[in-house]
């Protein structure tokens, strides 16, 4: 009788609330364990930086990217021009030869980063963790074909790959470049899923499954994907810092879309222009920026792996 | 010794068929390129006049395409590469001077990083939380972090010859920034020599770039090393060693050290990639006139010829790379024949 009881007093929950419920404990345990983890804060509070600056660069840039400065205060020609000036307080690192203010276009660069940064992870994420699902769990000759392919990838050294592929798609504004980088770096996500898959597989859980007669694609859906997800957040987020490295190189190498001011592009410009013999700050501060949210990106990746990943765990 | 015998039969197999799939992938990636395949091997600009008939025979480009495959298979193995019409030189042997370059290049960064790497990463894990591992561990990754072409041009500004460091302190060293080798007299590449003077200018000219690569490319290998280190750590042979009363150092010695090295060997081949594609910007950087510089280059100019076969040398040195480096592994690890 008392056992009835029970039951009607907790009112049975769906599933989906049953998963929510788990994957939110799960999250708050994760988060205890990042708040200790000095890496995982340092990493965290580069990135909130960046974000905040990202967030607000309309307040705090006093100019547009594209927009030329109407002052020539700084200037140390012998006419004053607004073009070319070096560092001073009202241009904190100088213009361009457009007149622009380089202070303003580094603030607004941050969002291109992680805009770029982002997106592209997203793209090679799902595309790598399809392979690494499909290639680990079906197995066979799919498994073969496909590692194979990866091998190729892997093979071609990447630069040159993005580069041709930059050629074809034709990079003429960021969703060119997005899927550009996101199209060329799925391959070393896909090795690393697969690898879990083969681990996960073989465990009781998928085999209870299968023997209640569950389809592939729902021990893939219910099963080996939610096993296998703290692995490629954490592997995304260290695919985010490539990505932002890839699009530095790019722009380097003078695949630019149009009117996007990246830290890559301001680099890249600050070199063609010669800035090392009157502005070195030019090229020096936007290097730094990229360098310390790549940082941010590792250092936050990494100790999420080792916090995510059970087979670290146990130490 | 059946088994290792199947294994190395089986990576081989997977080797050959890897590079095919390379041979085919950059068969349709150049006919994938803008313009018409056909047009761009070989162009119809007075300008390059000489080359035209000589292109369209040796790519077949009259045939159909099925045949145009074949030759470029065939052409591929016998080096028949045809003419690069903005050098005006054989592709082949454009290619083949500029993989020795690439080759002095990533050779010694890899021995360095790897060394270093190493080093650093075994250091790291035997004082696992300790200070030394917090700083090489962060310091590693910041440099990780670094695009690579900026760390070059960063170098490039601290080492020059007349640079702002230099101007205040006279003992501050200089390196030579662009190219591989000059006449230490003229200050001009003229006649190569092999002597003292020419290997050791270009041994000078190596630093800067050589050490860029290496620094840039130095986590990949002591992150690895530490966390492999600490995996063979926790093993229950090492808790047994201990107990049964050997010392740190000899329980790193006998049974750490040897269980966690050989799987390196396949990281070292697998960041060979990775430095490949950091060769490329270094190169770029400091004009130093390797595979990364010609590629770069010829895009630039649209040379389909050399683009054709530049991208398959890359990767053909990449696979050998691994393959040799499974060869290896079997070698050191016992293990592997077991399983």
């Amino acid at each position: 009788m008392g056992a009835t009881e029970v039951v009607t007093k907790k009112p049975t929950i769906s599933p989906l609330e049953a998963t929510l419920r788990v994957a939110w404990k799960r999250a708050k345990q994760v988060w205890t364990q990042i708040y200790h983890s000095r890496n995982a804060m340092a990493g965290l509070i580069i990135l909130l930086f960046f974000a905040s600056l990202a967030i607000t660069a309309p307040w705090i840039a006093p100019y547009r990217p594209t927009q030329p400065v109407a002052d020539a205060t700084c200037s140390t020609l012998p006419v004053p021009a607004t073009y070319l000036q070096p560092p001073c307080p009202a241009h904190p690192l100088g213009t361009n030869y457009n007149s622009n203010d380089i202070y303003s276009q580094v603030i607004w660069g941050t969002q291109i980063s992680f805009i770029v940064g982002i997106a592209s992870a997203v793209v090679a994420t799902v595309v790598g963790t399809a392979v690494g699902l499909i290639s680990g769990y079906v197995g066979g000759w799919i498994d073969e074909v496909l590692m194979r392919f990866n091998d190729v990838i892997l093979s071609i050294p990447w630069l040159v790959l993005m580069i041709v592929v930059a050629a074809k798609v034709g990079v003429v504004d960021l969703t060119g470049l997005i899927l550009v980088i996101g199209l060329t770096g799925w391959s070393v996500t896909a090795r690393v899923i697969r690898s879990q898959v083969l681990s996960i597989k073989e465990r009781m859980f998928v085999e209870r499954a299968k023997m209640l007669g569950a389809p592939s694609s729902r021990i893939l859906v219910r099963h080996v994907f939610p096993n296998a997800f703290p692995l490629i957040f954490a592997n995304t987020i260290l695919t985010v810092a490539v990505s932002i490295l890839s699009e530095s190189v790019l722009a380097f190498l003078g695949l630019r879309p149009p009117d996007t001011y990246s830290w890559g592009r301001i680099i890249a410009e600050a070199i063609e222009n010669a800035a090392v013999l009157y502005n070195a700050w030019w090229l020096i501060v936007p290097g730094l920026c990229i360098v310390f949210l790549v940082f941010g990106f590792y250092l936050f990746g990494y100790a999420l792996d080792e916090i995510l990943n059970p087979r670290l765990r146990r130490r | 010794m059946r088994k290792v015998l199947r294994i190395m039969v089986r990576r081989t197999v997977n080797a050959a068929i890897t590079i095919f799939g390379i041979l085919c992938l950059n068969y349709v990636l150049i006919r994938l390129m803008p313009g018409n395949a056909e047009a761009n091997l070989a162009p119809h600009n007075p300008q390059y006049a000489g080359y035209l008939a000589d292109n369209i025979r040796t790519f077949g480009l009259d045939r159909s395409p099925e045949e145009q495959f074949v030759i470029y298979l065939q052409n591929a193995f016998t080096f028949n590469w045809g003419i690069s019409y903005y050098w005006k030189q054989p592709v082949a042997d454009l290619l083949l001077h500029d993989l020795s370059w690439t080759l002095l290049l990533v050779g010694t960064s890899t021995i360095f990083t790897t060394l270093i790497g190493m080093v650093v990463g075994s250091f790291a894990a035997v004082r696992r939380g300790k200070p030394f591992d917090l700083i090489s561990t962060g310091g590693t990754i910041f440099l990780y972090g670094m695009p690579i072409f900026w760390l070059g041009i960063v170098l490039q500004l601290a080492f020059q010859k007349y640079g702002a460091i230099s101007h205040v302190f006279t003992w501050w060293p200089w390196f030579p920034t662009q190219g591989y080798w000059d006449d230490p007299n003229t200050g001009f590449p003229q006649v190569w020599a092999w002597d003292w003077t020419h290997i050791s200018n270009v041994l000078w000219h190596l630093v800067l770039p050589a050490l860029t690569l290496s620094l840039g490319t130095l986590a990949g290998i002591s992150l690895v090393m530490r966390s492999s280190l600490i995996d063979v750590m926790t093993e229950d042979f090492v808790l047994t060693a201990k107990a049964k009363g050997l010392s740190d150092r000899q329980v790193l010695r006998r049974h750490i050290f040897p269980n966690g090295l050989p799987p390196m060997v396949s990281l070292i081949a697998l960041d060979i990639a990775f430095i490949f594609g950091g060769a490329y910007q270094v190169e770029w950087v400091f004009n130093y006139k390797g595979i990364g510089w010609r590629t770069i280059e010829a895009i630039g100019h649209l040379d389909f010829p050399t683009l054709q076969f530049i991208i398959v040398i890359g990767g053909v040195a990449i696979v050998l790379a691994n393959l040799f480096s499974d060869f290896l592994l079997l070698w050191l690890d016992p293990r592997i024949k077991i399983t």
